[in-house]
């Protein structure tokens, strides 16, 4: 199969099929092989996805669209089954298969005797499913059905210990809070393709709001609306509080969601509708401070957590604000270099998460399911694998300079530098934003560091439940975390800094080459700004310095007194969520009680009227004696009569 | 009572409704009950609605009788078809029912024959004698029962039953009535194209005078060959005369073929014999029909022909004239000529009816437009044959 | 001349008298016949249809009619074999289970007169023995 769109199609329907041999295999005494499907899968996939982006980058056209098969059509709308393959989503499907594929060797050994074992791994086929044809779909209902099926995976995944009341609350909380995004996402589409002259498929519509570009005001609403799709799936502010609680599934899904899949998919939106996006100044700051606000208050938040899977989980969100700032550039500098640098970091963040997730994932298994650092310390010497490669993603995280994080983030901060100097009407912005971003990185350094050295050094602290298996984890999972850390380490420099190769992969794609034609920005050079890396460098360093300070001992933590209310605050989560519950649940809970009451009015209302049909039925209930020949003589009397009233009314 | 202060229509429709009254009151009086039945006045009460029915539809629907045979052995078949289906259905023992039966479906076939249909005659015997006799032989398996029994002498609802059939009957019968030319030719105060609209189905495209014109032209080509016998040179204007008859006799009904004139249409209706003009008028006056006009085959297949036959009989004159005055006439071109005309006339005569020997043609038709549905019938009595196996496999009753 | 009205009016009445048929007789192998005889009517109707348009597509239709009266003949017949054995009746009236709760079953109330008395049949003596007489008999002797 050499042609790229029969290519993607069978990247997409591998794990589908996965997830079909696995249920087969589910109800026989194979069960306990329910992990190959995924693992072949992925592992296919990422070897095909790696063939797509060779085929991609020698193609001479940089966007292969499927023939339009109309799935259904209904007045102005037609909706097409169609897939897309260029740089950005061959890109993207080549990330996840790669990444889901280590994930998946890891939950071999980790999910290992779980009685859902088959389970676990037909919603993770499910959940890599729907994010693959979310990458590949070319029309907007497309795009939103795997969207839903990513947010119905994650519902499940995260809720997959279901008789545990914390993880049933924790699935519902991220369904119904990324279901207030996707109610914006799906108004927004509705407004598109109205403007967009009727089409909802994504190259068609580019093109026609290229031509005609549509009222700036109903455009930037409708960008909006789109954004607050990707706020709710990335989890950025206000929408972020599902991402935390989502740790109540098992680590490797917290890896899935957090690395390649489910929170990616907001970013990969908004690069994927960057030529929308290039016409709305409005809309673009409104992402960068979105991103600039969640980065910085999540990486308040993650400092002081005892949870070392949600210090992980704010940083996430912190990350993928570092992704929306530099999203949020997109058309006040070359909207090629915004999306490279959010691509970039997504891409290094994939990996570097991933690692640290599944090193985490490795320690909570050595202390038999517990992941609060105040019970555990000093694990360097029982667990030194899983010190290394934590050591490792931790380094990337908080961007020590040369490793991969350090890469990516400094693209990021030029391009708000680029922002703030450029043409665009909200330099000011973007000049604070830098600064927001620069002291989140000093932030990541230091919370990252904390968990590090609370985990791994000091003396040897472990909690009653890791018994006897407090060891390093089995050879099926240290080996995907060796493989990620060496992507961690030399990913970012391989392919970026040196040789711009990544950038030159994804400035072929045709939808950010219109967006630069809409944006009207000049192609900027890239260069390494030494000040601004040197500025980079010196705040991880003291982040890291503070933490090394701080926590060099090991736990139990030892706070000085100035900054007891700091980490107070933060511990509380700076009351966000009870903010939430005053504000909404409380009021919510009132009006849904009210409506209750109306309810049953309504309700008897209803009921006084279904009383006419019943009493009707009652009278009429003789009827049904049971006497087939009774029935046929009704049905002939019944002709009888309607016969003769025509054909008197005929005759007359 | 005077009869003239009623409409045609409120006339019809009392006969309709004395008729079903006799039918429903013979079979209550025949119809099985517990008690004894007057079966002699039933009988007579039904032997006059059968009547009744004739002579309604010899005074309603068949005043011209030519065809005294076929009227006959329709009224054989009919009454056989009715008088059968009347004892199958006051029969108390089913077995005799069954022969009753059987007896109906031989009726039936007697009216396919008449209806020019052989092979649906055949089948018809061949499969439903197959279902009689093993109908028959579970009557003679299962009903063994000695003295009265509830399903055998008892009616349900004899009196709504009979009511609810016979008035299906008669209301049928009465919508009959209203669809066929006779009331719209009755009621003069309607608009002539109404009346032909009632006359489209079927559209009557050859009637009695011009099929006698055809006959006796035809008669008359067949006594050609004297015409065309000795001494050629000789008598030369008598039997030029005698073919200019037959030329003017079939032109009566097909026409003439228009020479090339300005006014070309006009003239071509008024020039046309009876069969086309009747045709283009009655096309004409049916405009808003003309879709059902067109989708009648016989109208279609008559005016081809007769379009054909104008041409040829004008050209055969033509060849026979010339041939005749001609130095040396010759005998067997002009016999040639003759009889390529006679075939076209018959042709002309017998178009539009369904020939006889139509089995090939039926065959053909199953198994070119119809064979998907030949193949999904075949595949519903698979399913049904099984089914019935499966059906009456034996499991899981209680001994 | 018999007319295509002629043909539907006999159809007609034959589907009336099977109609009849259906809707009063209980048992259940007439009730089948009825319903044939209605499927003859329509077909008749068809050649007649076939007969007066000039073309065959009616002769065709009873092709599949006579098919499908097939297919119901075995599947009727089939059930009512069921059925027979289960309830050792063809009597339609037997299964009315299917009415509604609370409605009374329909029972037949007029009762069938009393069967007429058998004559016995004559008991002979056994060859040799004087026949028992009857009293008008001894005094006729």
């Amino acid at each position: 199969m050499s042609d790229p769109i029969g290519l993607a199609l069978i990247i997409l329907a591998m794990p589908l099929v996965a997830a079909l041999i696995a249920v087969l295999l589910s109800g026989t005494s194979l069960r306990t092989l329910a992990n190959l499907p995924l693992i072949v899968a992925c592992g296919g996939g990422a070897i095909l996805a790696f063939t797509l982006l060779g085929k991609v980058a020698d193609a001479s056209t940089a966007q292969f669209v499927s023939d339009n098969i109309t799935w259904f059509a209904a007045g102005h709308l037609r909706v097409s089954f169609t897939i897309t393959v260029d740089p950005l989503s061959a890109f993207m499907l080549a990330m996840v298969t790669f990444i889901a594929m280590w994930i998946a060797i890891f939950s071999s050994g980790y999910m290992h005797g779980d009685k859902g074992y088959p389970r676990f791994f037909i919603l993770m086929s499910l959940f890599v499913f729907s994010m693959c044809g979310l990458v590949l779909a070319n029309n907007f209902l497309l795009l939103v059905a795997f969207w839903e099926g990513v947010g119905l995976c994650s519902y499940l995944l995260v809720g997959y210990y279901y008789s545990k009341p914390s993880a049933a609350a924790a699935a519902r909380k991220a369904f119904l809070i990324t279901r207030i995004g996707d109610t914006g996402l799906i108004l927004g589409i509705f407004l598109l393709w109205r403007m967009g002259g009727w089409h909802t498929d994504l190259t068609a519509l580019f093109d026609h709001i290229a031509k005609n570009p549509p009222d700036q005001g109903m455009l930037t609403t409708a960008c909006l609306l789109l954004f607050c799709g990707a706020v709710g799936k990335s989890a950025q502010f206000p929408l972020y509080v599902w991402l935390p609680d989502a740790m109540e599934g098992p680590t490797p899904v917290s890896a899935l969601i957090h690395a390649a899949t489910m929170v990616t998919a907001g970013v990969y939106l908004i690069a994927r509708c960057a030529p929308l996006f290039a016409l709305c100044p409005d809309a673009q700051i409104t992402i960068a401070w979105i991103g600039g606000i969640s980065a910085i208050l999540a990486g308040f938040l993650a400092i002081g957590q005892h949870d070392l899977k949600r210090v992980l989980a704010y940083s996430t969100v912190s990350q993928l604000g570092y992704m929306f700032l530099a999203l949020g550039t997109l058309g006040a500098i070359n909207p090629v270099f915004a999306v490279t640098a959010a691509m970039f970091h997504l891409l290094t963040h994939a990996f570097f998460k991933a690692l640290l997730f599944l090193s985490a994932g490795s320690v909570m298994h050595a202390m038999g399911g517990v992941i609060d650092m105040r019970r555990f310390g000093g694990l360097r010497k029982r667990m030194p694998i899983t010190h290394i490669t934590f050591l490792c993603g931790a380094g990337a995280l908080a961007a020590i300079p040369l490793l991969s994080g350090f890469w990516s983030k400094d693209l990021i901060f030029e391009a708000l530098s680029e922002a703030s100097e450029s043409a665009s009407p909200f330099t000011a912005g973007y000049y604070i934003l830098l600064t927001v971003a620069f002291l989140t990185a000093f932030l990541t350094a230091f919370y990252t560091f904390r968990a590090y050295f609370l985990t791994f050094w000091g003396p040897e602290r472990l909690p009653a439940e890791a018994g006897d298996h407090a060891h390093e984890s089995p050879g099926v999972m240290t080996v995907p975390l060796m493989v990620l850390s060496l992507g961690a380490l030399f990913l970012g420099a391989a392919v970026e800094p040196f040789n711009h190769l990544f950038s030159g992969f994804l400035e072929r794609t045709p939808s950010l080459q219109l967006a630069a034609t809409l944006a009207h920005s000049s192609t900027i050079a890239q260069h390494f700004n030494w000040t601004i890396a040197g500025i980079g460098t010196v705040l991880v360093l003291a982040g890291l310095g503070m933490a090394f300070a701080m926590y060099r001992q090991g736990g139990p933590e030892k706070l000085p007194w100035a900054l007891e209310p700091v980490f107070q605050a933060s511990e509380s989560k700076l009351y966000v969520d009870d903010v939430y519950e005053a504000a909404i649940v409380k009021p919510a809970t009132g009006l849904a009680f009210l409506a209750r009451v109306f309810d049953g009015f309504l309700d008897g209302l209803a009921r006084l009227i279904s009383a006419i049909p019943r009493l009707l039925g009652q009278w009429l209930r003789p009827m049904q004696n049971g006497l087939v020949q009774f029935y046929a003589l009704s049905m002939a009397l019944g002709l009888a009569v309607f016969l003769s009233f025509v054909l008197f009314r005929v005759a007359r | 009572m005077d009869l003239s202060t009623f409409s045609p229509i409120q006339l019809v429709g009392g006969q309709i409704a004395i008729i079903a009254l006799l039918a429903i009151i013979g079979f209550l009086l025949l119809l099985p009950r517990p008690q004894a039945r007057w079966v002699t006045l039933g009988t007579a009460s039904l032997i006059a609605a059968v009547s009744g029915l004739g002579a309604w539809l010899y005074t309603t629907f068949g005043k011209p009788m030519p065809d005294l045979i076929g009227t006959v052995l329709f009224g054989f078949f009919s009454v056989g078809a009715l008088g059968f289906g009347s004892v199958l259905v006051t029969q108390r023992n089913p077995a005799r029912g069954a022969i009753a039966f059987a007896f109906v479906i031989l009726s039936t076939c007697g009216l396919f024959l008449l209806l020019a249909a052989p092979f649906l005659m055949a089948a018809t015997v061949i499969i439903y004698a197959g279902a009689i006799i093993v109908t028959f032989l579970f009557v003679l398996m299962l009903s063994q029962n000695d003295g009265p029994s509830d399903e055998n002498d008892r009616s349900r609802e004899p009196r709504l039953g009979a009511l609810a059939g016979f008035a299906f009957t008669g209301l049928v019968l009465f919508s009959l009535y209203l669809g066929s030319p006779i009331p719209a030719s009755a009621d003069t105060s309607k608009a002539p194209a109404a009346s032909l609209r009632k006359q489209l189905l079927p559209v009557v495209v050859l009637n009695t005078e011009e099929k006698a014109l055809l006959q006796t032209a035809l008669v008359s080509l067949d006594s050609a060959g004297e015409q065309l016998s000795g001494d050629l040179t000789k008598d030369r204007d008598s039997r030029i005369e005698y073919f200019t008859r037959i030329k003017n006799t079939l032109a009566e009904v097909v026409g003439e073929p228009v020479q090339f004139e300005p006014t070309s249409a006009k003239t071509a209706v008024s020039r046309s014999g009876s069969v086309l003009s009747r045709l283009v008028r009655l096309r004409q006056e049916l405009n808003a029909d003309l879709e059902l006009y067109r989708q009648d085959h016989q109208a279609r297949a008559v005016v081809t022909q007769a379009v054909k036959l104008q041409e040829l009989n004008a050209a055969t004159y033509r060849k026979l004239e010339t041939n005749l005055l001609d130095a040396n006439p010759n005998s067997d071109l002009a016999r040639a000529e003759v009889a390529g005309l006679r075939e076209e006339v018959l042709l002309l005569m017998g178009m539009g009816e369904l020939p006889a020997s139509n089995v090939s043609n039926l065959g053909y038709q199953l198994y070119t437009e119809y064979l998907l549905a030949v193949e999904l019938a075949g595949a519903l009595l698979l399913v049904a044959s099984l089914g019935a196996v499966a059906i009456a496999r034996r499991k899981g009753v209680p001994s | 001349m018999i007319s295509l009205w002629h043909y539907l009016a006999v159809a007609a009445a034959l589907f009336g008298i099977g109609l009849v048929g259906f809707l009063t007789r209980r048992n259940l192998i007439t009730m089948f016949l009825c319903a044939e005889m209605m499927l003859q009517a329509v077909a008749i109707n068809f050649a007649a249809f076939a007969r007066f348009h000039g073309n065959l597509q009616g002769q065709v239709f009873v092709m599949f009619l006579i098919a499908v009266a097939a297919c119901e003949a075995g599947l009727a017949l089939a059930l009512f074999l069921m059925l027979y054995r289960r309830g050792k009746s063809l009597d339609s009236s037997d299964w009315q289970t299917l009415r509604e709760l609370g409605v009374p079953p329909a029972i037949d109330t007029q009762s069938f007169p009393a069967p007429a008395p058998v004559e016995p049949d004559p008991v002979l003596s056994p060859a040799g023995a004087r026949p028992a007489l009857s009293t008008e008999e001894a005094a006729r002797v």
